[in-house]
């Protein structure tokens, strides 16, 4: 396996556009790859695109990405549509990694891209798509992550208040972030008393949906090296899908412990070299979790990490510097690759107002869909990447 | 109120008992490996952990459990009314499994309450019909001690 850069990323922002149609919304953000990786188009050799609900929601099921990219005048390469529900995009991009990683081919480009706020059902709670008993049941994603975090507070004292800082912090850092759908500061209060969608979790405890795409070219040494001086290194790039197992706790996501530890072998790395991080936190308590589950800190002590300030920029880990899926937003298939464009700028030291100092090593972490299961849920994809700056 | 049985839609074939035979009340019904003795809800085409074939048993489970996790859901998704409880309630056999939750003011829950299995209506189809569903209770009947 050859080692992987990445030389060029884009991304639109993130937010409601009804009227950009998701044709618009992946051309927008190849085109600022492709201009970033400063090379001529025509010399992509192939391409992955992940979205998670297009082909339910507006009646295209495959072919996205062939369609984004005629708009752009590439054809005739190979491309294939990627779909792993809210890790739909990253999935896209290890399939990139993987590509060339393989030797198969020297310049590839990895989509995301999701367009919700022009579906039928807009103004009612997503729920989560191919879970049809449990839907029928009352089942939603929020059901599943309130529940993580009522166990959680019974196992372990984690806070309301603990719950609602992971809020403040990623609307604080989106106020940096020019790509942000939600851009202004909220306080704890105002996250505890904002209204209720499933006990304990508020309106501003959960992502909103929204319209984005992003994109990543990744590339081989010798290409890396003949069009950029600022290629970052892919130092792993691990998928996993949820395990079936009786007996395990609701307070861990077993998928991301193991991802992460595959990763930080490949990488060859531990949780306390990542400099800067890109979680899951479609909720307040995912985050928690995730610092757990990442290693950043020893199970139960997820609520403490965030009051003691380890995971603000300058903290011990800078946690969702972009805002996360919380302020950022989370249109869900170009979320993955959204995470992969915010680290590359904060190991290029392009980050701004947000820049984390100083920043070498920086992992990316998704987690999507739900096993249809009337036992103990468990998540379908997680995905865990490690760059290293060049 | 109790539906006749020929007019009772469930939501799903197969989950469970209904009506309960006489003197016993509604059962879960999962699997059981013969195999390896553990236990499934709902029922599985193989084991998921000796992967025997052949080795599924149907089997009644039990109608007490205890539970793990709540949620309290006040705006609710299509076809629900808020506000309403949903968790996992553990069996004695082993499995975790989602339910709602129901007989209980909202404020009263607590994780590790006995709880213990009913059939009532989960929600209504497009024509106004009570579709059937399992549910667990507070163990004692529906009210407060």
């Amino acid at each position: 396996m050859r080692d992987v850069y990445i030389i060029g990323v884009g991304m639109t922002p993130f937010g409601k556009f009804p009227e950009k149609s998701i044709l618009e919304l992946g051309r927008e953000a190849c085109w600022e790859a492709i201009e970033d990786a400063n090379i001529p188009h025509l010399t992509i050799e192939a391409a992955y695109c992940g979205h998670a609900r297009t082909g339910r929601l507006l009646g295209r099921e495959c072919g996205v990405g062939q369609s984004i990219l005629w708009e752009l005048g590439i054809s005739g390469i190979p491309i294939s549509s990627v779909g792993n529900f809210c890790a739909s995009g990253s999935t896209a991009f290890r399939d990139a990694w993987l590509a060339v990683a393989s030797g198969l081919y020297d310049l590839v480009l990895a989509i995301g891209v999701e367009q919700l706020t022009a579906r039928a059902t807009k103004g009612k709670p997503l729920t989560s798509d191919g879970v049809e008993l449990l839907t029928a049941m009352g089942f939603s994603p929020p059901t599943y992550f309130a529940q993580i975090a009522m166990r959680h507070m019974y196992d372990f004292g984690t806070t309301p208040e603990q719950l609602a800082m992971v809020a403040v912090k990623n609307r604080k850092n989106a106020c940096y972030n020019p790509r942000a759908q939600y851009r202004k500061k909220v306080s704890i209060e105002e996250v505890l008393n904002a209204p209720v969608i499933v006990d304990p979790l508020t309106l501003l405890s959960c992502c909103p949906t929204g319209d984005g795409a992003a994109a990543a070219i990744l590339t081989s040494k010798e290409m890396a090296t003949k069009y950029s001086s600022k290629h970052i290194t892919v130092a792993a790039s691990v998928l996993r899908s949820g395990e079936y197992k009786q007996g395990r706790e609701i307070t861990s996501l077993d998928a991301t412990i193991k991802a992460a530890q595959e990763a930080y072998e490949r990488a060859g790395v531990g949780p306390e070299d990542i400099d800067v991080a890109e979680v899951h936190d479609c909720f307040t308590p995912a985050e928690i979790l995730h610092y757990e589950d990442l290693g950043f800190c020893s199970k139960g002590e997820g609520g403490s990490f965030i009051a003691e300030g380890h995971s603000q920029i300058g903290g011990k880990v800078a946690v969702n510097t972009s805002g996360g899926l919380l302020a950022k937003g989370h249109p869900l298939g170009a979320t993955g690759i959204a995470q992969i464009a915010e680290i590359v700028w904060q190991l290029r030291e392009q980050a701004g107002e947000r820049q984390v100092a100083g920043a070498r090593i920086g992992l990316t972490h998704c987690a999507g869909g739900f096993q249809e299961s009337l036992e103990l849920a468990e998540v379908s994809s997680v995905t865990v990447n490690i760059l290293k700056k060049r | 109120m109790v539906e006749e049985p020929e007019q009772s839609i469930l939501i799903k074939e197969g989950l469970f008992t209904y009506p309960g035979s006489p003197g016993e009340g509604p059962r879960l019904l999962g699997n059981r490996c013969s195999g390896c003795q553990a236990y499934f809800f709902p029922k599985r085409y193989l084991c998921a952990k000796c992967h025997k074939n052949g080795t599924m048993e149907e089997v009644r489970l039990s109608n007490q459990g205890k539970l793990y996790t709540y949620c309290i859901v006040r705006v609710a998704p299509e076809g629900f009314t808020a506000p309403y409880a949903l968790g996992y309630v553990d069996l004695p056999e082993g499995p975790r499994i989602f339910s709602a939750i129901t007989g209980i003011e909202l404020s009263d829950l607590q994780i590790g309450m006995e709880l213990e299995l009913v059939i009532e209506p989960v929600r209504k189809d497009l024509e106004g019909h009570d579709i059937l569903g399992y549910k667990f209770r507070p163990t004692g009947g529906s009210s407060n001690a």
